[in-house]
């Protein structure tokens, strides 16, 4: 097996036991069935391009790229575990490259992003259903979203973990970044029809930009504007990732 | 062909001289130890020689590659057990040593022996479900040890394996390690503990302050060093002899303040007489007089203190 493999393969390891599947399952469904069905009585519907959706559908879709998000996490939490307890200065006395290690966190947010977007799509899809509008984009849309925006968070996790000290730190700064995307963003409620301030604010967010391109390709609404979002998420993670890259190849031993 | 073979190896930390101008040679099949006092240089020597941090200016080869033009190729097969701790708190023991030796890319039949191989030789059955977090520190340290075995290896770096085991851990692993050494592999070790280096080195470096200011065989630095014996008298009563011992004369001698007078010294027959000499015509009694060959100890600690200049006036 190639060495980013191996890597990528004990990274799942360490990070994919029960506790943190429960957390991926447990919080999305929480949000999809608890909070969808007791806001409708408040929100009917949500336009979306041409025509509306009820909230459950609008919130379900919003979760996929709430719970990639939330799943990079790992990424951050791989780093900052493996420099506290040695493992970071161990592989690199073995047979692996810093960009190899690297790497193998790349490949492991991509397939924990996509394990969570499919997770989220199955348990989210009998509230969409009816208004899915499957065509040849759909797939190609939600894995474009998923990798880009995988890439993007993980990054952003992986630059907090390299530039922190304290445990209490870390979690602090996480969580105060990952909920301010979370609760700033489209996810949970449309753009349109909120104060301009916040509507602006939500276009600072690669959420949004992350989440608009996942309903756009299970609601089969691609638009120019679509296009410029997944622009932006991609320079967006192309850019992040650089950062995270040149920071962890320089970190310090 | 070398095991190690470093030249004029050099690393700083802005004005800190970590490593200063070392040269080593490991020969195949040794073990090599690797003494010093704390910040000596030690851990900064076993970074440098695993590729984990790049020298300031010299030359590296390990196993015959050059270390800093293909530093993969280099540790290929090399294991390093580093002396910080490094574990994965989530993983069981058995788990751990598995998925260590998956990284290494050993198949899954051989990882499966050898899991329990280890498992038995570090006395790590009984804890064999528990989780790294969960386990002592000092199991934690032999599961640590016990990983690097998982892969095959020509050398293997240990910095201070031993620290945090009980003495028969300690043992045992020291002899695992001989029955290792003599089935073919190299080990570069250090410790602060010298009757293990005592026990179990072929040859014997000394650094202090990035330099190196001995390399031999532990017999050779006996010789080199050791010349001189170390003569312990004890006196009756208690009173400060500081005062008396001063027309010693010339001889290295070391007071307790209490009741024991310890003489290093190479010429010892005649500075014996001329402490007993001193001590009658004081009217001190001396109640026990023991000679001791010079242990390692000693020698490592008149070669770190010879190093920086303080010379043999300064007692143990
Ligand atoms: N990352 C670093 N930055 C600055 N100085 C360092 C760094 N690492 C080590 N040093 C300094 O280099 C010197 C050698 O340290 P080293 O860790 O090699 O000592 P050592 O012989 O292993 O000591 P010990 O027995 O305590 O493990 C010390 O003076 C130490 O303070
Ligand atoms: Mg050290």
């Amino acid at each position: 097996m190639h060495p980013v493999f191996r890597l990528v393969n004990r990274n799942l390891t360490i990070s994919l036991n029960m506790g943190f599947v429960i957390w991926q399952v447990i919080f999305p469904v929480i949000y999809i069935f608890v909070a969808g069905f007791a806001y409708t009585a408040l929100i009917h519907n949500v336009p979306f391009g041409t025509r509306n959706l009820d909230y459950p559908a609008f919130i379900a879709s919003g979760m996929i790229g709430f719970n990639i998000m939330n799943s990079t996490l790992i990424s951050g939490i791989i780093i900052w575990n493996d420099r506290r307890h040695g493992m970071f200065e161990q592989i690199l006395v073995g047979p692996f490259t810093r960009a190899q290690y690297i790497l193998s966190n790349v490949y492991t947010i991509g397939i924990i992003g996509l394990f969570s977007a499919g997770l989220i799509t199955a348990i989210g899809y009998p509230l969409f259903f009816k208004s899915v509008e499957f065509n040849v984009l759909t797939v190609p849309l939600v894995v474009f979203a998923a990798i880009t925006g995988a890439i993007l968070f993980g990054s952003i996790a992986s630059i907090i973990s390299t530039r922190l000290k304290s445990s209490e730190g870390f979690n602090v700064v996480i969580n105060t970044v990952f909920l301010f995307f979370a609760f700033v963003s489209t996810a949970f409620y449309p753009a349109q029809g909120a104060p301009p301030v916040l509507a602006t604010a939500f276009y600072f967010n690669p959420l949004t930009y992350l989440v608009d391109v996942v309903r756009a390709g299970i609601f089969g609404n691609f638009t120019a504007t679509v296009g410029y979002e997944m622009l932006v998420l991609l320079a967006g993670a192309l850019v992040l990732f650089g950062i995270a890259t040149k920071l962890l190849s320089r970190l310090e031993i | 062909m070398l095991c190690v073979e470093a030249r004029s190896l050099s690393k700083s930390y802005g004005d800190v001289v970590a490593v200063d101008s070392v040269d080593l040679v490991v020969e195949p099949g040794k073990i090599f130890g690797f003494l010093g006092p704390n910040g000596a240089g030690k851990t900064t020597t076993i970074k440098l020689l695993t590729t984990l941090i790049a020298p300031s200016s010299g030359t590296i080869k390990i196993l015959g590659t050059d270390a800093l033009k293909d530093p993969l190729g280099a540790r290929r097969r090399v294991g390093v057990v580093l002396q910080q701790p490094s574990y994965e708190p989530n993983l069981t023991v058995e788990k751990a040593l598995d998925k260590y030796g998956m990284m290494w890319n050993v198949d899954g039949g051989t990882r499966k022996r050898r899991v329990e191989e280890l498992l038995t030789a570090f006395d790590l059955k009984d804890i064999r479900k528990k989780k790294n977090d969960d386990i002592s520190i000092g199991q934690r340290r032999r599961v640590q040890v016990a990983r690097e075995f998982m892969h095959e290896m020509d050398l293997l770096f240990l910095d201070e394996p031993t620290v945090g085991l009980d003495p028969s851990a300690r043992r045992a692993l020291l002899d695992y390690i001989k029955g290792r050494v003599r089935g073919g592999l190299t080990i570069f070790f250090t410790t602060h503990i010298l009757e293990e280096a005592e026990y179990l080195c072929d040859e014997i470096a000394i650094i202090n302050r990035g330099r190196i200011v001995a390399i031999d065989t532990p017999d050779e630095l006996r010789k080199k060093f050791g010349r001189k014996k170390t003569i312990k008298v004890h006196v009756e009563g208690v009173r400060d002899l500081s005062g008396v011992l001063r027309d010693v004369g010339p001889h290295d001698v070391s007071y307790d303040g209490g009741t024991v007078i310890t003489l290093h010294s190479a010429d010892s027959e005649r500075a014996l007489v001329r402490i007993l000499q001193v001590l009658s015509s004081n009217n001190i009694e001396v109640e026990d007089l023991s000679v001791v060959p010079t242990s390692l100890e000693e020698i490592f600690l008149k070669v770190v203190r010879d190093s920086e200049g303080q010379g043999d006036a300064s007692g143990i």
